[in-house]
C-alpha cells in the first residue's frame, strides 16, 4: 500500500480504495474542515463562535480540529474566539457523557458551558458555567419524548436543541454556530426529513447554513468528512468519544431504519452518500413567501397553499370522509377548515411536520408547552 | 368483538384502512375510496367535459381499479368522458401475454375499446431479445423508455386528450426516494406532478395518486375484479427494488409516511442556480426529447450495433462510446486499406501512381508474411510467390462482377460510387467486432481487383453507405 499523496507507506485505506499513511490522512481531514469553512466566506475575523458538543465520536473531532486550528502560530491560524456547548439530555446517560466531555475540555484548556434541554421551556436560560439543574425534578422532556412515537421524536429532540442553541448564541452574542454533523449523517437525515414531510427545509437543514435565524447562522463544516474518516481520525490521534454511538435512536424508528438502509447500500454502490448530499444541495423549496410568516417550532418559512392540490388536501379529505355519512355532494367542498385535529394550525403557525408532531402529542398540556414560543 | 362502521352507518366494520387506521363497512370503504379519487380529479382538474381519455391498462391491480372507478365516476359524476383502454406488449414471456389476456377481459367487462401496440412492431426488438443482447442489468431501463414512448404514439393514434396511468402513492413515493437516491434533479422535480406533459405532448394523468397500494389491494379484492398479480421477471434486479424495500419498512413503523414522502415531493424545488435541461425535438424520430437524440433512438441504436452500455449511464458518454466505435471502424478500415495497398505494392511497385509492369518481383523472402504487418514501404517485398493475382482462379460470382465492371489492366478511378467494400480476413477484422454486416465499411483502394481473395461475403457492388443510421450528437 502506498500513500496517494506523499508516495510513502501507507497505512490505510477509505473508500476501498484512496490509501493513505496516516500524515497525509489527518493533514487532508484537516484541509477538508478548513476549507469547508473558508470556501463559504461567512466567518469574519476574531468571530465569536458557539461551538456545539454532543459527546459523539464527529464532536470529539470537532474539539480536536478546533484546538489545532487554534494552536497554529501563523497565518492559517483559524481565527475564532469560541464557545463551548454541551446539552445533557435527560436519559439514563446524560451525566456521564456530560462528565466525559467535560474532561474533553479541559484537556484542551477550553471553557464549556453545560445546560440542561428541560431549559428548552424557559424564556431565558441561566447562563452558568458548568452547573447542573437538580435532576431530582421530573423531567418535562422526558415527558415529551416519551409520549410520541419514537420516528419523530429524534426530530422533535432536534428542534429543542436548535433552539437552545440559538437562545445561547444571543445571549453571548455569537454571530456563529458550528455543528458537528458528517456526511453520513447528513445523508441519513436528507431521508428522514423527506419522510416526515420536511422535504421543503432541505436547505436549512442539511445544507451547510441554516440560515433561519435572523442574526444567528447555524454551520455544518464538518459535513464533508464521512464516518468512516471520523473513526480513522479517531484511531489515529488515539481519542475516545464520550458515546459510541454515533446518532443514536431510540428503538426502531424512521430514522434508524433508513440509517441501516443507507449504510447497507454503501457497501453496494459507494457512492450512496455523497450523492445524497450533493442532491440535497439542489434543492431549495417552492414557497415564495411574501409575508414572512415563520413556524413558531422550526422558525421555517410556513408553505403556503399555493397549489391546487397537496397531500396535506387529500389527507385532510381522507379523515373527513372516513368519519362522518356524507351523502350529499355539497360537503366535499368544504374541506379546509382552519383549526383542523389531523393538522392543527397549518398555514397559520406551524409548518407541515410540526404540526403532525403536535397532533401526535397526547398530552394537550404538552402541546401547549412545546408551542409555547409563540409569545416570543 | 365486532368493530361499528366508524362512519356511523350503523353497520360492523369490515376492514381497516391503512390510510386513515378507520374502520369501515364494504360499502362505506367503497365509496369512501371513489369519492376520494372523485375528490383528486375534481380539484386536480385533471379532466374536462367531452375529452377523450385513454387508460394505459397493464392488466395488473392498478390499471384495472383505474379502469374500473373511472368508469363508475364518470357515469356517476358525469364527467361525460370517452374512455378506451390502451395496452403495450412489451413481448416478456410469461408475464406480457398472459396479462393481455386479463386485459382483453377488461376490455369486455367494461365495454372500452382496446388497443394494443407491440415492442416488436415499433422497435423491431421484444424485451426477451433486448434481454438477451444486454443481460440482466438495466432492463427496466430499455422498457421504461420504449414503453413511454409506444404509449405516446398509442395516444396520438387514439387521438386522445390525455392518458391515465394507474401510478399510486406508493409509487410516487418510491420514485422520490429513487431519485434522491441517484442525485436525478430534473426527475425529482416532475415526479410527484399529478400531470405531466408539456406543449406539444399529449398530457399524462395519475388520478390514483394520492390511494395506498394495500387499499387498491383490499378494494379489486372485494369488488371481485380480474386482474393479473405476477411481476414481472426481470424486475427483482433493478434499482427501484431498494427504493420499494425501504418504503416498505417504513410503511410498517409509520403509514403515514407514504403521503408525507409525497408532500416533501410537491414542496422541493430545484435552486435556480443549478441548471436543468432544456426541452427540444429529437432530431430522428421527432419526439420530444431533452438530449439533440431521444434516449428511445440511442437505446435503439446502441441494440442494432450491439453496444448494449449506449443508452446506460451518461449521455455525454455515449457521443463518445459512438465515437470509439466509428473511430474503431475507421481504423480497421484504414488498416485495410493499408494492407491492401502494401498487398497491391508488393506484387507491382507503385512508382509516383503509375503501376510498375516490370518483373521485380524478387524472390529474396521465402516466407509469406501472413500477418500482413509490414511497415517497410517498398515494393516488392517478397510477396512474389503469393498467388494473388488476379489470374488465379475465382471463384466468387461477387468478384467476377466486380472484375467485370472495375477492369483489370486499368487503376479503377477513386469516385465514391465505385467504392468497393471488402472484408479482409485477417486479424484486424478482429476489431470490426459486432459489425452485423459487411455493409458498414468500404475500402476505398485503386486496385482492390488484384486483391480480391477467395472471400465469401465481399459486398457485391457500391455499397455507398457509410455507416448504417448516420448519427451525429
Amino acid at each position: 500500500m502506498i500513500c496517494r499523496k506523499c508516495s510513502g507507506p501507507g497505512s490505510l485505506i477509505i473508500r476501498k480504495e484512496y490509501c493513505y499513511c496516516n500524515d497525509c490522512f489527518i493533514t487532508n481531514i484537516n484541509h477538508k474542515f478548513r476549507a469547508c469553512i473558508g470556501k463559504n466566506k461567512i466567518l469574519s475575523p476574531n468571530e465569536k463562535v458557539l461551538i456545539c458538543l454532543s459527546g459523539d465520536a464527529s464532536s470529539t473531532v470537532l474539539l480536536d480540529l478546533i484546538h489545532v486550528g487554534l494552536s497554529l502560530n501563523n497565518h492559517k491560524k483559524l481565527r475564532v474566539i469560541p464557545y463551548f456547548l454541551h446539552i445533557i439530555e435527560r436519559d439514563s446517560e446524560g451525566e456521564e457523557i456530560s462528565k466525559v466531555i467535560v474532561e474533553q475540555c479541559k484537556n484542551y484548556n477550553f471553557n464549556i458551558t453545560l445546560v440542561n434541554i428541560d431549559e428548552y421551556f424557559n424564556k431565558n436560560i441561566l447562563c452558568n458555567d458548568n452547573t447542573m439543574k437538580n435532576h431530582y425534578q421530573p423531567s418535562i422532556s422526558k415527558n415529551v419524548l416519551l409520549n410520541i412515537p419514537t420516528s419523530i421524536s429524534e426530530d422533535v429532540l432536534t428542534k429543542m436543541k436548535q433552539n437552545i442553541f440559538i437562545k445561547i448564541a444571543k445571549q453571548l452574542k455569537c454571530r456563529i454556530i458550528f455543528t458537528a454533523e458528517t456526511t453520513t449523517l447528513l445523508a441519513t437525515r436528507l431521508l428522514s426529513n423527506i419522510a416526515i414531510g420536511r422535504g421543503s427545509q432541505v436547505e436549512n437543514d442539511i445544507g451547510f447554513a441554516d440560515k433561519r435565524e435572523e442574526n444567528v447562522k447555524i454551520l455544518r463544516p464538518m459535513r464533508d468528512i464521512t464516518n468512516e474518516e471520523i473513526d480513522h481520525y479517531l484511531r489515529i490521534k488515539e481519542l475516545n468519544p464520550a458515546t459510541d454511538i454515533l446518532g443514536k435512536g431510540y428503538g426502531t424508528s424512521l430514522q434508524s431504519v433508513i440509517r441501516n438502509f443507507v449504510l447497507d447500500l454503501q457497501e453496494n454502490y459507494p457512492a450512496t452518500v455523497s450523492t445524497i448530499c450533493k442532491t440535497a444541495d439542489k434543492i431549495g423549496s417552492v414557497t415564495d413567501n411574501v409575508n414572512k410568516k415563520k413556524c413558531i417550532i422550526c422558525q421555517s418559512n410556513l408553505d403556503c397553499n399555493q397549489l391546487n392540490l397537496t397531500a396535506v388536501d387529500a389527507t385532510m379529505f381522507s379523515r373527513k370522509v372516513s368519519s362522518k355519512v356524507i351523502n350529499s355532494n355539497e360537503n366535499l367542498k368544504h374541506i379546509e377548515e382552519g383549526n383542523n385535529l389531523m393538522f392543527p394550525f397549518i398555514y397559520e403557525k406551524l409548518c407541515y411536520c410540526c404540526s403532525r408532531n403536535i397532533s401526535q402529542l397526547n398530552d394537550p398540556m404538552l402541546q401547549t408547552l412545546v408551542c409555547r414560543n409563540d409569545d416570543k | 368483538m365486532p368493530v361499528p362502521c366508524r362512519t356511523g352507518c350503523g353497520k360492523n366494520a369490515m376492514l381497516k384502512r391503512p390510510k386513515t387506521g378507520d374502520a369501515l363497512c364494504k360499502e362505506c370503504f367503497f365509496w369512501a375510496f371513489e369519492t376520494e379519487i372523485h375528490f383528486t380529479i375534481t380539484k386536480g382538474e385533471l379532466f374536462k367535459k367531452g375529452d377523450s381519455v385513454a387508460v394505459a391498462a397493464s392488466g395488473g391491480k392498478d390499471s384495472t381499479v383505474l379502469a374500473h372507478v373511472l368508469k363508475t365516476l364518470n357515469e356517476r359524476y358525469n364527467y361525460g368522458l370517452n374512455l378506451m383502454l390502451l395496452s403495450i406488449d412489451e413481448g416478456i414471456t410469461g408475464y406480457r401475454d398472459d396479462s393481455l389476456e386479463t386485459v382483453k377481459q377488461n376490455r369486455d367487462d367494461y365495454e372500452m375499446a382496446l388497443k394494443i401496440l407491440s415492442y416488436k412492431e415499433l422497435y423491431g426488438w421484444t424485451m426477451d431479445e433486448i434481454v438477451a443482447q444486454i443481460g440482466r442489468k438495466n432492463n427496466c431501463t430499455f422498457c421504461g423508455v420504449f414503453r413511454r414512448q409506444a404509449l405516446d404514439r398509442g395516444a396520438a393514434m387514439l387521438n386522445v386528450k390525455c392518458i391515465a396511468t394507474g401510478h399510486n402513492a406508493d409509487d410516487i413515493a418510491e420514485t422520490v426516494l429513487m431519485n434522491v437516491l441517484r442525485g436525478d434533479i430534473a426527475r425529482l422535480k416532475r415526479c410527484t406532478a399529478i400531470s405531466t406533459g408539456s406543449e406539444g405532448t399529449i398530457p399524462r394523468v395519475k388520478p390514483l395518486k394520492y390511494t395506498y397500494e394495500k387499499e387498491i389491494v383490499m378494494y379489486a379484492h372485494y369488488k371481485k375484479l380480474v386482474y393479473f398479480s405476477t411481476e414481472c421477471v426481470f424486475a427483482p434486479n433493478a434499482y427501484r427494488g431498494h427504493a420499494r424495500a425501504l418504503l416498505k419498512d417504513m410503511e410498517k413503523i409509520r403509514p403515514t409516511c407514504i403521503m408525507d414522502i409525497i408532500y416533501s415531493g410537491e414542496t422541493m424545488e430545484v435552486k435556480e442556480a443549478v441548471s436543468l435541461p432544456s426541452q427540444r425535438v429529437c432530431i430522428r424520430c421527432n419526439f420530444v426529447s431533452s438530449q439533440e437524440v431521444c434516449k428511445a433512438c440511442v437505446l435503439l441504436e446502441g441494440l442494432n450495433k450491439g453496444l448494449p452500455k449506449l443508452g446506460i449511464g451518461k449521455s455525454s458518454k455515449a457521443k463518445r462510446m459512438l465515437e470509439e466505435y466509428n473511430a474503431k471502424q475507421h481504423k480497421s478500415l484504414e488498416e485495410a486499406i493499408k494492407d491492401i495497398n502494401e498487398e497491391y505494392e508488393k506484387n507491382n511497385c507503385i512508382s509516383k501512381g503509375k503501376v510498375c509492369r516490370s518483373s521485380c518481383k524478387s524472390k529474396q523472402t521465402a516466407q509469406i508474411n501472413k500477418t500482413h504487418k509490414t511497415t517497410s514501404e517498398t515494393c516488392c517485398n517478397g510477396q512474389s510467390d503469393e498467388k494473388l493475382n488476379t489470374d488465379n482462379d475465382i471463384t466468387n460470382s461477387k468478384v467476377k462482377v466486380l472484375l467485370k465492371e472495375y477492369g483489370l489492366s486499368e487503376p479503377a478511378q477513386d469516385d465514391s460510387s465505385n467504392l468497393i467494400a471488402v472484408k479482409i480476413d485477417h486479424s484486424n477484422t478482429e476489431k470490426v467486432g459486432n459489425a452485423t454486416n459487411d455493409d458498414d465499411f468500404e475500402v476505398d483502394s485503386h486496385n482492390t481487383d488484384e486483391q480480391i481473395v477467395d472471400e465469401d461475403d465481399t459486398c457485391g457492388g457500391a455499397c455507398g453507405k457509410i455507416d448504417s443510421l448516420h448519427i451525429s450528437f
